[in-house]
């Protein structure tokens, strides 16, 4: 099969992800998502759930295309957006909410969307994944950084990440951004790494 | 031992593997564990060893002493000599003193006047290796089978997950999973046995290529791999070589496998997690504390 060699958005777009430790700003495109919202803990169930939901879609999509022999990409990494405000650890983290999310080419449409909802219902996957959308989303401006640690600690990073927003010139606009680049059930936590995306605006 | 007193035979694989309780699914992983070398190699050493004997202590024309180390041509024998010594094997013949060794981790050499006594066995690198044992429940999995080089298994992954993948099957909970039938030490590459595999319900029925099988369940020694595929190789060497023979467990007859954490596709090759299992004998009871 001659196909055109495989999509990888993070290559792609390297400006967006390649991530020093130490904080930098970044002018991040519009770009297209698989998401999906909810609210609870980490790790809680509706969490992994969801997480289980979004992958079974992603991988769905992707192959499904592929097997009709149109453009192949790579499915990238999970990310998150929390909104818990602008300290987090005010907030019981039963009531965190997230979008959880994968990024997706531009070429994934609807049509995609809801041919794969079918298929995994068909397959008696839990309902969750018709909560799976398609999502556009523009945040600008951002002071990012790579975090390397355990998520708990991840309040460090982000006062560094403030303080250099502040210096600029720029205040946060939220939501915090973060794109796993390590699989937290076998990294030990201290090895972690985690970039931290923080939206912001002039002052 | 056995192999220099059986050197001049060719040395089957079943028969060793026999000798050393072992099945020859595993006995040159165990192998090369321990003495740090395939057998493959190590029988290559052990001859040309004794090359330097039989030139120093014989009148045998340096093209029978090639025939009798496995070279077919009296050029390979003394490429393949002058590689490991520095010299020809005539200009050794010249040379002062008897025997000559080649550099070995396992510390075993060709001894003229004795059969050797015992070996060292390996330790590369002082990593530390974390070994648990796990009973695991039989699996059931979807299979495509591939019969080449491992570096070619990607292609095999791809076509598996694309037909998995568009019935909705891959992504959620399904685990990837390599069995390794052969042993790239004794296995031509091209007829190496390796089945692509990802965990499936009962509802599946197998299709056109794609298999069904069950993965035994029962005691594994399992072992996290941290890096890229092409290094596997070393960590099956540790666990096969060094943890196992201390651990005081037999090895199962049925095949080693891999279950892959993290997906090549997205993943650094120095960021890949496999966890490699090895099957275990029961061990009867139900008292599993080992360490």
């Amino acid at each position: 099969m001659a196909t055109p060699e495989k999509i990888d958005l993070y290559k792609l777009h390297k400006a967006e992800y390649v991530t020093p430790k130490k904080p930098v700003l970044v002018r991040m495109k519009p770009a297209q998502y698989l998401v999906i919202a909810g609210q609870g803990a980490p790790g809680g169930e509706r969490f992994t759930t969801s997480i289980g939901a979004l992958y079974g879609m992603a991988f769905t999509i992707k192959m499904t295309r592929k097997f009709a022999g149109k453009q192949d990409y790579a499915v990238c990494k999970l990310e998150g957006q929390w909104f818990m405000g602008e300290d987090a650890t005010k907030v019981p983290q039963d009531q965190w909410r997230w979008k959880l999310m994968i990024r997706t080419p531009d070429f994934i449409g609807e049509t995609d969307r809801r041919q794969a909802v079918a298929r995994l219902l068909e397959k008696s996957k839990p309902r969750e994944v018709e909560e799976v959308k398609l999502e556009k989303i523009n945040v600008g401006t951002c002071v990012q950084m790579l975090h390397v640690g355990p998520y708990n600690r991840e309040y460090e990073t982000i006062a560094v990440m403030r303080a250099f927003a502040e210096k600029e010139g720029f205040t946060p606009a939220g939501p915090l951004h973060e794109i796993y680049l390590s699989d937290p059930r076998r990294v030990p936590s201290a090895r972690l790494k985690t970039i931290l995306r923080e939206p912001v605006t002039k002052t | 031992m056995h192999i220099q007193q059986h050197f001049d035979e060719p040395l089957a694989l079943d028969e060793l593997a026999a000798l050393a309780c072992l099945s020859p699914h595993h006995f040159h992983h165990v192998f090369t564990g321990m003495l740090g070398e395939s057998l493959a190699s190590h029988i290559r050493r052990l001859r040309l060893e004794r090359a330097t004997w039989r030139l120093k202590l014989s009148r045998t024309s340096v093209i029978n002493i090639a025939l009798e180390a496995r070279y077919e041509t009296h050029e390979a024998f003394s490429r393949a000599f002058r590689d490991s010594f520095g010299i020809s094997p005539t200009q050794y013949r010249q040379r002062e003193g008897v025997g000559a060794q080649i550099a070995a981790p396992s510390g075993v050499h060709y001894r003229h006047d004795a059969t050797p006594r015992g070996f060292w066995t390996t330790r590369r690198g002082e990593k530390a290796m974390t070994v648990t044992v796990k009973r695991l429940k039989p699996m059931r999995v979807a299979f495509m089978r591939h019969i080449g080089p491992y570096n070619e298994v990607r292609e095999t992954w791809d076509r598996l997950t694309m037909f998995l993948g568009k019935e909705g099957l891959v992504g959620g909970d399904a685990q990837f999973i390599g069995i390794c039938h052969d042993d790239p030490a004794v296995t031509p590459p091209d007829k190496i046995r390796y089945d692509a595999c990802l965990t499936v319900d009962e509802r599946f029925r197998p299709q056109d290529e794609i298999g069904v099988q069950a993965i035994a369940g029962g005691d594994y020694a399992v072992m996290t791999h941290f890096g890229p595929y092409e290094k596997l190789s070393a960590s099956y060497a540790k666990l096969l070589g060094e943890w196992l023979p201390r651990s005081g467990c037999n090895l199962r007859s049925t095949p080693c496998f891999e279950i892959y954490l993290n997906s090549p596709e997205s993943t650094e090759p120095e960021d890949l997690i496999t966890d490699i299992h090895a099957p275990l004998e029961l061990t009867g009871g139900t008292d599993h504390g080992h360490a």
